[in-house]
């Protein structure tokens, strides 16, 4: 298990502050989509919960642990990460597959490789593609108005598929787009992020390193557009994804050199695969990409022993 | 009986006498199967192109090869029935598909509507989506192209300001398949000009009784080649 | 052993997919629903009894040093029969299967027998090796298909078992095949463990 968790705060503690952060970006998401948001991110950690409680008591005859709030936390990212008016069945078997799959099937919280919440994510946007790309435009739960977000709108610019403007820098900011239901709005995440900076329950070192790196590429890759390179930072998961998802203690590298790398390389990959990918969006392949590097970044790049001489 | 030994001589010949054994047995399977598989090929051409032209009693002509705008090999069938020319079955290949290569068998009528489909081979597309072009654009299904005319419809998907649905969540596999279309249109429209004469010109605007003179030439020799297809 | 001890060992003792974890590829190539995985054991399950036999036969006659490129012969023989065969009398299943069935020839359980049991064992006894690890191999590509099928597709054999809709995509594709494996792997070895 990484240093943070014996740090004097307890796993619970930690992801108590992380659900505080989230609350701004569910607040807009609200605001954003109506009562669809409420409903998915309850039924959720709902779901989340269950089969948590389920599969220690039944599967693996352990202590519940359920009290340290970790499948709260994988409940409410999960919801975050997919579209507001998703049926609640979809839900359901997302949060069956991030807690079964990708925690539980490893051993629990600290042995899982991956970021249970990004593996229920992916596992979705793959088995139930029509419904993980449907966009509401409007806010409400069911039949409301799909339209295209942000990503998909430059990706066809980009392909010359489309003489739309690109999106305003504005509207990303502040979430009056189409997207998922957490993502939307990048202030009310980045507001989140500097409270658990200030709380110094992450470190600067993965969000920053994400979002420079997903700048700089971001302004190579797209013919060196100051606005393209822009609405990469504030569109999409990016911003989720950089602070929330990939400082995820379990499944990112334990030091801060490793963790600069980390980010990097996250903000690399998404830019490589909402540049020459299939899919407008990359930010959960490429932070579950590198969770699989985490073991060997961890390996290669060794904190410095307390107490050795210096050769 | 003992195990021989690892003299080169023996070798040799073990080695030998096996691949003449087996070589033997490949080559006795192989005549034997060789007129099935014909059959079994030219049985799924011939009901791929009775599926996209239908009718009772139709001819079908020996396939024609030509290359089609982006390159690829085209396939054209000259479909008639007691010498009118019914409509073409066009063979044609998308290299624009989510995974790679799509071919799709088109039948046009002799004006360039389109009267059927069948995707001979979408084995690149997934599953779930673009796999499910073979009955997409069916009649009566969402992405319906059937009866339409590439020369006057817009057969482009609706994202790209067409009047194609395209398939949910599937865009890139429908603009695949829709260019097979194109490349298949292109062919038709194209060999219209190039192998027939006016007459058949006439046949595609008129349909009607008129040209049965005019096109007197043409089926007989497409029917000539049907029948030594047959043999 | 008896005739029957040696077809059950290939069964479950030695079951080639969830014990001995060989042939990989077309396991995970070819199960994306219960019929391809059939026709694909099927298909490896007639090379292997006539490999099996085949080689057993001729072991005496084959000196050590070039025992492999005789069996490879022997196997990549009878694979090209069982290709000439698919596509002359059932070309759908050929279609499904494609690059597959001359993959059979790489196949690491038919070589794998071949060395094994065949080299040391009379024909007959190997013929029925064939079959249990034939059957081993059959029974495992349909169970992994027919999980894949019916949770990705909603069908059991072509039969709708509830509406498409619902079905995880995952399934059908690569990373069901994975997924579908590493758990039925995992309830075999329960299963087995216990006995």
């Amino acid at each position: 298990m990484s240093p943070h968790v014996h740090s004097g705060n307890s796993t619970q503690k930690c992801m108590l502050q992380v659900l505080i952060a989230l609350c701004p970006a569910l607040l807009w998401s609200f605001y954003q989509f109506g009562s669809g948001a409420i409903i998915l991110t309850l039924a959720s950690v709902a779901f989340c919960l269950l089969f948590e409680f389920l599969i220690t008591r039944f599967l693996l005859h352990t202590p519940s642990t359920l009290g340290d709030l970790s499948a709260v936390v994988t409940g409410v990212l999960l919801a975050f990460n997919v579209p507001s008016n998703l049926p609640v069945w979809v839900i359901a078997i997302g949060a069956l597959v991030a807690i079964g799959v990708g925690k539980m099937v490893y051993g629990g919280l600290g042995a899982n490789i991956f970021n249970p919440a990004l593996v229920g994510r992916v596992f979705l946007l793959v088995a139930y593609p029509v419904q993980m790309t449907t966009w509401p435009s409007q806010a409400g739960y069911a039949d409301v108005e799909t339209g295209a977000t942000p990503l998909s709108i430059i990706k066809r610019i980009v392909n010359g598929e489309s003489t739309l403007a690109a999106p305003d820098f504005m509207d990303s900011l502040l979430g009056v787009t189409g997207g998922s239901l957490g993502e939307v709005s990048a202030l009310a995440l980045l507001l989140g992020g500097i409270y658990l900076l200030v709380r110094k329950t992450i470190t600067w070192h993965i969000p920053v390193s994400v979002l420079l790196s997903a700048f700089v590429f971001g302004f190579l890759f797209y013919g060196c557009n100051m606005t393209l390179a822009l609405d990469q930072l504030v569109c999409g998961g990016m911003m989720l994804g950089a602070i929330y998802m990939a400082t995820d203690y379990v499944s990112s590298p334990m030091n801060s050199r490793g963790q600069l790398l980390y980010g990097c390389c996250i903000g690399f990959l998404t830019i490589v695969i909402r540049r020459y990918g299939a899919y407008p969006e990359g930010m959960s392949f490429a932070i579950l990409i590198m969770n699989a590097f985490t073991p060997l970044i961890n390996k290669y790049i060794k904190p410095q022993r307390f107490g050795v001489v210096k050769k | 009986m003992a195990k021989l030994e690892n003299s080169t001589k023996n070798m040799v010949l073990s080695l030998t006498a096996i691949t003449l054994v087996v070589g033997a047995l490949l080559g006795l399977v192989n005549a034997v199967t060789k007129e099935p598989i014909e059959q079994a090929k030219a049985n799924k051409q011939s009901a791929a192109i009775s599926a996209v032209v239908p009718g009772e009693g139709n001819e079908i002509s020996k396939g024609e090869i030509v290359t089609s705008s982006n390159g690829e090999e085209a396939v054209v069938f000259s479909v008639t029935n007691n010498g009118q020319l019914i409509g073409k079955a066009i063979r044609a290949v998308s290299k624009n598909g989510f995974g790679g290569k799509i071919t799709v068998m088109f039948g046009f009528d002799a004006e360039g509507n389109i009267l059927g489909y069948s995707v001979l081979d979408c084995s690149n597309e997934t599953p779930g989506l673009g796999a499910k072009m073979p009955d997409w654009f069916q009649k009566g299904q969402k992405g319906d192209v059937i009866g339409k005319n590439p020369g006057k419809n817009n057969m482009h998907v609706s994202k790209d300001g067409g009047e194609v649905d395209a398939i949910t969540a599937a865009t890139i596999s429908s603009r695949a398949f829709l260019d097979a279309l194109a490349q298949a249109y292109g062919v038709f429209s194209g060999s219209e000009v190039v192998t027939t004469s006016a007459s058949q010109q006439a046949v595609a605007e008129e349909v009607a009784a008129p040209c049965e003179e005019a096109c007197d030439g043409c089926p007989k020799a497409e029917k000539e080649e049907s029948c030594h297809n047959e043999n | 052993m008896s005739k029957l001890g040696i077809i059950i060992n290939g069964l479950i003792k030695e079951n080639p997919t969830f014990v001995l974890l060989l042939g990989m590829c077309p396991t995970l190539g070819t199960t994306s629903s219960a019929i391809n995985g059939m026709s694909m054991g099927l298909a490896t399950m007639a090379v292997l009894i006539c490999s099996n036999f085949v080689i057993s036969c001729l072991k005496n006659l084959i000196p050590d040093k070039v025992h492999i490129p005789c069996y490879i012969v022997v196997i990549a023989g009878f694979v090209t029969v069982v290709q000439l065969l698919l596509k002359a009398y059932a070309p759908a299943v050929d279609e499904k299967l494609g690059l597959f069935i001359p993959l059979i020839v790489v196949n690491c359980i038919v070589l794998g027998r071949a060395e094994s049991f065949a080299a040391k064992n009379s024909p007959v006894d190997s013929a029925c090796d064939g079959i249990g690890i034939g059957l081993g191999f059959t029974c495992a590509l349909t169970l992994i298909g027919l999980c894949r099928e019916l949770l990705g597709a909603g069908t059991v054999f072509g039969a709708s078992i509830y509406p498409e809709q619902f079905g995880a995509l995952t399934f059908v594709l690569a990373p069901g095949a994975f997924i579908t494996l590493g758990f039925l792997v995992a309830i075999f070895n329960k299963l087995t463990a216990k006995k």
